[in-house]
């Protein structure tokens, strides 16, 4: 079954035009301009119950307007959205039950009274079995490892405290679907790897669907199968994530470290013959070549090998997904990238 | 009605919440409390100010304006309780708190009133009380076995009649931007309500009584009581007016929360 059908999916927002100077304020005082921004442009997905999904894209390529309309917070200007089985908009207060939000930007929780407060209330509002709450919150406490933290005020709490609360918020209700927007946003690498940590084991055991909108691409390297990338309220890519790699990754990078003192000549030579391999000098003994994918990256370090240099250490570098996205964004879209080669050979 | 159960129950919670935050911050709570008391302290000394210049406004002895006022400041106790939705545009639209509320099962407008639930409020409903109570004294009025019942009645009118046309202003936050002047206004208006009608204009009659119907929050109920002055058609009114209000500040909600549009982020 799918956990999110959505089709066709469009949100236009009407913007106020405000004109300059004080001549245009006074204009926009009796008239008012305003224009149609398009912020999601017809996009169609769909996601399947137990996948964890990575929502990527520039800030706003409409990542948040998106997942707001899956939540039910927003009313989708055209299209349709199945989440669970309801159209979150019609049936929100039904709907809502089923699913669990975290935004890293504003909090579930309230700010002056101890966290179990805000669970206990959250309980109520979940209609939540006493039972099944004491249990469900036994279990996030000891994973979460939040048992010192649940007296103290929310105020207290550091960002990383804050957000681990947060997913126990949103998770005392045994959702299906959890929607996490920047979930990781300001948090330090510990605490990340954590939360990664307990996302995957929340995946595997409840089978929870997870989607998340993110900055950081380790979130997704870490976390997810599959990748929808938006830019400019559009699908760009929508793939497994080693597919991304494969197809967008331009190409590996290996490093040497040489015993003697090397010249970015003398290396440069070694592999003569070779197209579009590039040599940089990382310091005195150290250089870095980059290898085209089109070449078998073996030939290359067997050629470098083989020669008279002798080396102390050699390290191979994938193409990072930060990079390949980085390169996406820069020239639009991968699939008009793609035509556009088509159309230089052909 | 089990949707009343849950939204009782959640009242419930609520208050338990704002009273531990308050402990919290026990001079907070106090301040609040004195400055409600000192604002309508001043409001009733206006009233003796006047009639010191005056024997009666109108027909209306100062007795009688000072009933009508007690009795005005009851329902407005208990609105202001439940309905303090006076930094609604800032809070939950500007902000985007709004979000937060859309994302959870109980109702959008239940879960805001409740939210900001202000108890020290109900202080001032007591005073009302005490000052009617006063004056019904001074006045030599009867007094009937119905005559508490039909207050209840009474203020649970004057309350939805209130909480409907704020709910109504609130909801304009949802179609513009930028916060609008409207809320002082209407407060300004609202306070025409506590003298008697009678001394105004007929537009502003007109206005009171049917438009921004704030002459049932006070005038007219109280009018029940005061046997010189009684309108009974008027005054019975007054819960037919609050269920009509009520019923278009939930419609108009209902409607501006499919306009939200989120901020930011």
């Amino acid at each position: 079954m799918l956990a999110i059908d959505v089709h066709q999916l469009r949100k236009q927002f009407k913007v106020q035009k405000n004109r300059e100077g004080l001549k245009g304020a006074m204009l926009d005082l009796f008239k008012r301009e305003h224009t149609e921004v398009m912020a999601v442009k017809d996009i169609s997905f769909q996601i399947p119950q137990g996948e964890i999904c990575g929502y990527i894209g520039e800030n706003g390529a409409g990542k948040s307007t998106t997942i707001k309309m899956l939540t039910g917070i927003l009313v989708p200007t055209s299209g349709r959205i199945l989440v669970n089985g309801f159209v979150p908009h019609q049936e929100r207060e039904q709907f809502v039950g089923s699913i669990g939000v975290v935004f890293g930007q504003r909090s579930q929780l309230w700010w002056d009274i101890g966290v179990i407060e805000s669970f206990r209330l959250l309980r109520k509002v979940y209609k939540v079995d006493e039972a099944d709450f004491k249990a469900r919150l036994v279990e996030l406490v000891e994973t979460l490892q939040l048992g010192d933290l649940l007296n103290r005020p929310v105020r207290k709490l550091s960002l990383g405290q804050r957000m681990r609360c947060e997913l126990v918020a949103a998770l005392l209700h045994n959702p299906s679907i959890l929607f996490l927007d920047e979930p990781t946003i300001g948090l330090d690498i510990v605490v990340k790897t954590e939360i990664r940590e307990f996302l995957k084991r929340l995946n595997r055991e409840y089978g929870t669907t997870i989607l998340l909108t993110t900055h950081d691409l380790q979130d997704i390297e870490a976390l997810c199968s599959r990748v929808i990338m938006l830019d400019d309220g559009r699908i760009i890519y929508d793939g497994g994530l080693e597919e991304l790699k494969e197809r967008w990754g331009k190409g590996r990078e290996v490093q040497f470290q040489f015993t003697d003192p090397i010249s970015l000549l003398d290396v440069s030579g070694l592999t003569s013959g070779f197209e579009g391999v590039r040599w940089t000098k990382e310091n005195e003994v150290t250089a870095k070549v980059w290898i085209p994918r089109e070449l078998n990256v073996s030939d290359v370090l067997s050629r470098v090998v083989g020669s008279a240099a002798e080396i102390s250490d050699i390290k191979i570098f994938e193409t990072n997904t930060d990079e390949i996205v980085r390169e996406i964004y820069k020239t639009g879209s991968p699939e008009a990238k793609e035509q556009a080669k088509e159309a230089v050979r052909g | 009605m089990q949707q009343m159960i849950f939204n009782l129950s959640l009242f419930r919670e609520y208050i338990a919440n704002y009273m531990k935050t308050k402990l919290t911050y026990r001079a907070d709570f106090w301040v609040e409390v004195f400055s409600d008391l000192m604002f309508s302290a001043t409001n009733l000394i206006f009233i003796f100010v006047v009639f010191q210049h005056t024997p009666a406004l109108g027909d209306w002895s100062e007795a009688e304006v000072v009933f009508v006022y007690g009795y005005f400041m009851i329902p407005y106790g208990i609105f202001s309780t439940f309905t303090n939705l006076w930094n609604f545009s800032e809070r939950y639209i500007a902000k985007g708190e709004m979000d937060r509320i859309l994302t959870r099962p109980a109702g959008s407008l239940t879960q805001v009133m409740l939210e900001n639930v202000d108890p020290p409020s109900l202080i001032g409903s007591l005073i009302g009380l005490c000052i009617m109570g006063a004056s019904w004294s001074q006045l030599g009025l009867a007094f009937h076995w119905y005559d508490p019942l039909v207050l209840i009645v009474m203020t649970l009118g004057s309350v939805l009649v209130y909480m409907g046309l704020y709910t109504a202003l609130a909801t304009i936050s949802f179609y513009t931007d930028a916060p609008t002047g409207i809320a002082p206004l209407m407060y300004n208006i609202q306070n025409y309500g506590r003298y008697p009608i009678q001394i105004y204009n007929k537009g502003i009659r007109f206005l009171l009584t049917w438009l921004l119907p704030f002459a049932f929050v006070g005038v007219y109920p109280a009018s029940f009581f005061l046997e010189r002055h009684r309108d009974l058609v008027m005054a019975w009114l007054t819960p037919v007016m609050g269920v009509i209000f009520w019923a278009i500040g939930l419609w108009i909600w209902r409607r501006g929360v499919k306009r939200y549009r989120g901020a930011g982020s």
